[in-house]
């Protein structure tokens, strides 16, 4: 099962992580490969990004659906291609090493169905934890910009 | 072309070879196996060019493997079978000749001096194997897996190709991948085992490396150095932004691929356009626009190795939409072809070097390519239940790209054709079809028709198109090359306008003259005569006596 779960931790309060991370429009642009996204509701948004996975770069489509949204610590997700047979699921946590010391989590877990499965994930067992991985250094670096 | 007296040499070597494909691979193998110092000058920044690309398959007769599996073969049967085939369309009929004798020694020598195995593919026949001297199986060969980390600091530069998963050919690379184990395919991406054109690039290259030839990476050949008595003894390459000249003591053999990507050489001299290649974006012609200059011959300018192209708009390769190969679901029961208004005008059976031929018939009553641009596979929900179309897993639902519809009408409207046109073809075809019969096209009725649905016969290629939802793909104008190029003797060795030898310049594979003419016998109809040539053409380098530089 692909994934991916990568920590950075920033000398900033726990609120500038929440008060980022909560507002999507802030940070979609972070994604890799980001084409465009959708807000559809509170709970529920698409997404169109282009991924490299090393032998062809692909334009996937998703969708995310919010499960748990806990201010100012956790957020909770599930994701389902609307173009391709794959599901997954993902969080951000946020933990308070001090006032001024936060801990910030990105996980991302997919596998792909169907017929071609195994092959797909077997791409995606690299390209899952590269793209958690640089899109949570991509908000990092984005969050200690935004508050310097 | 350049003097020679206007160039300081960066580098001096025996011999140049321009590309790393199958032809210049073994060019440079062979050559620096006689005893000359060879360099390989790379356009991009990956090694192995088409033949990576491709399906990695030599068709070779009498072929090693076949005599360890006791398949008779003989000259006399491969040279009716091409006879036929060519129809006199081969530019030099005695280079026929020297490919079915030579061939074989060219895979005996591969077996001795290089990892590369192959094996024979059960069932895999020529495409026209119910011709005279046609086989069933044994011409076409099939790279064995390679694991490229035997290439050490090399292994990730081999040429990726989204086209084929690592899988044989008898394994379900290519032929039939609904039934692949992609378990297996997860397995070897893991560890990096290949098969197919980057199974063949890999053991060639290992031997490559294994000679100590020094291969530059994004060093385009761009222009050739002759001398006073019109002899080519280098290159001017671009490297690193910088012109870098390459002397070459005994030759400079053009291995570069064919023009398939650029649209003005195609204009020049194909019958129509080529809308989408499915090569590697590298095919600019640069070796012909070289040979060109040189004064080279040209021959078989017409040909291109023809295949319909798909495409997946999701899917890119090196930054731009991905030309997907043929699709073997074209072949089979419940589809047919049409042009762009709505009607039949091919068998959709036929070989992809045959079928896009019908793209190219000037139709005399509109003064028109009728069946050119605007073509589409019509085909319902029976096909789509059962077999993996271009991208499109059976049992999956068909992606928002793909017109489809409850109704003929419905589909026609959407792709832009009348509808009363598409469903007067469809209700005529359905009528032929209950029957198992083709009277327009004669469909069912071809080797490769029957090869490339799985041998289940009549009912696996001829079945109406009945069941909703309905389905169009594009069809477009491909090839995986273009077949003609500057003439070659023998050796390998270029001819000028005026007949005569160019003393230091050589070709082979898709930057040469094909020698089968529009001819494409079976599953390596490219490669065969590209190791082929490379083979003869290194030797011939290595053993010329070396020029002052």
């Amino acid at each position: 099962m692909p994934s991916g779960t990568t920590e950075v931790v920033l000398d900033l309060p726990i609120e500038n992580i929440w008060d980022f991370v909560s507002d999507m429009d802030k940070w979609a642009p972070l994604v890799p490969g980001y084409i465009e996204h959708e807000i559809i509701s509170d709970m529920q948004s698409t997404w169109t990004f282009k991924g490299d996975i090393g032998i062809m770069q692909k334009t996937v489509k998703l969708q995310v659906d919010i499960k748990e949204w806990i201010e100012p610590t956790t957020v909770t997700f599930d994701l389902t291609g609307l173009n391709e047979n794959f599901a997954g699921n993902g969080y951000f946590q946020a933990d308070a090493l001090s006032d001024h010391q936060t801990k910030m989590t990105g996980n991302l877990d997919i596998t792909a169905k169907g017929m071609m499965g195994p092959m797909i994930n077997a791409i995606l067992k690299n390209f899952v934890p590269k793209t958690a991985e640089d899109l949570t250094n991509r908000i990092a670096e984005e969050i200690v910009a935004v508050n310097q | 072309m350049l003097s020679k007296d206007k160039v300081t040499w960066d580098l001096e070597t025996d011999v140049v070879v321009l590309g790393s494909g199958g032809a210049a691979l073994t060019t440079a193998i062979r050559a620096a196996d006689e005893g000359a110092e060879v360099v390989i000058l790379e356009k991009s920044d990956e090694i192995g060019g088409t033949t990576a690309f491709s399906g990695g398959i030599p068709w070779i007769p009498e072929n090693r493997y076949m005599k360890e599996k006791g398949i008779k073969d003989s000259f006399e049967e491969a040279k009716q079978y091409l006879s036929h085939l060519t129809g006199g369309s081969e530019p030099d009929p005695k280079l026929v000749d020297l490919y079915i004798h030579e061939g074989k020694h060219m895979i005996d020598y591969l077996y001795e001096k290089t990892p590369v195995r192959f094996s024979i593919p059960r069932g895999y026949g020529d495409y026209y194997a119910n011709n005279p001297g046609g086989k069933n199986e044994g011409r076409s060969l099939d790279p064995e897996p390679f694991p490229l980390t035997k290439l050490g600091e090399w292994e990730h530069k081999i040429r990726r190709n989204p086209i084929f998963p690592p899988l044989t050919l008898a394994e379900g690379g290519a032929s039939d991948p609904s039934k692949a184990d992609f378990s297996l395919v997860a397995e070897r991406m893991e560890k990096n085992i290949t098969t197919m054109g980057r199974a063949l690039i890999g053991g060639l290259f290992k031997t490559v490396l294994d000679f100590g030839v020094k291969t530059y990476l994004s060093t385009p050949g761009e222009e050739l150095v002759m001398d006073d008595d019109g002899a080519v003894v280098g290159v001017r390459a671009v490297k690193d932004g910088e012109d870098f000249f390459v002397g070459a003591r005994k030759g400079v053999m053009i291995a570069s691929g064919g023009f398939e990507w650029n649209e003005e050489l195609v204009n020049t001299f194909l019958s129509g356009p080529i809308t989408h290649p499915q090569s590697p974006a590298y095919n600019e012609g640069d070796g012909l626009i070289m040979a060109m200059e040189a004064g080279a011959a040209l021959g078989n300018m017409d040909s291109a190795w023809w295949s319909p192209a798909f495409v997946d708009p999701t899917i890119e390769y090196e930054g731009r939409v991905y030309n997907q190969i043929d699709s073997s679901a074209r072949t089979m029961a419940n589809s047919i072809m049409v042009n762009k208004s709505g009607k039949r005008f091919v068998n959709e059976g036929a070989t992809y070097q045959d079928l896009p031929k019908a793209f190219y018939t000037y139709d005399q009553n509109t003064q028109t390519l009728a069946n050119s641009g605007g073509a589409w596979m019509i085909f319902d929900q029976q096909l789509k239940d059962r077999a993996l179309i271009v991208t499109m897993a059976p049992g999956e639902e068909a992606p928002d790209w793909v017109p489809q519809s409850d109704s003929i009408e419905g589909l026609a409207k959407q792709i832009d054709i009348e509808p009363e046109v598409l469903e007067e073809t469809i209700n005529h075809w359905n009528e032929n079809a209950r029957n198992h019969v083709d009277p327009d096209f004669g469909r069912g009725g071809l080797y490769f028709g029957n090869m490339a649905t799985g041998g289940a016969g009549i009912e696996a290629m001829i079945g109406p198109i009945e069941k909703a939802t309905f389905y169009a793909l594009p069809v477009y104008q491909g090839a995986l090359g273009t077949n003609g190029g500057p003439r070659i003797d023998e050796h390998g060795q270029v001819i000028s306008l005026r007949g005569e030898l160019i003393p230091g310049l050589y070709a082979a594979g898709n930057a040469a003259m094909g020698i089968l003419g529009g001819a494409y016998p079976g599953a390596g109809g490219t490669i065969g005569p590209a190791l082929t040539f490379g083979y003869l053409a290194g030797k011939h380098l290595a053993n010329t006596a070396n020029r002052e530089l």
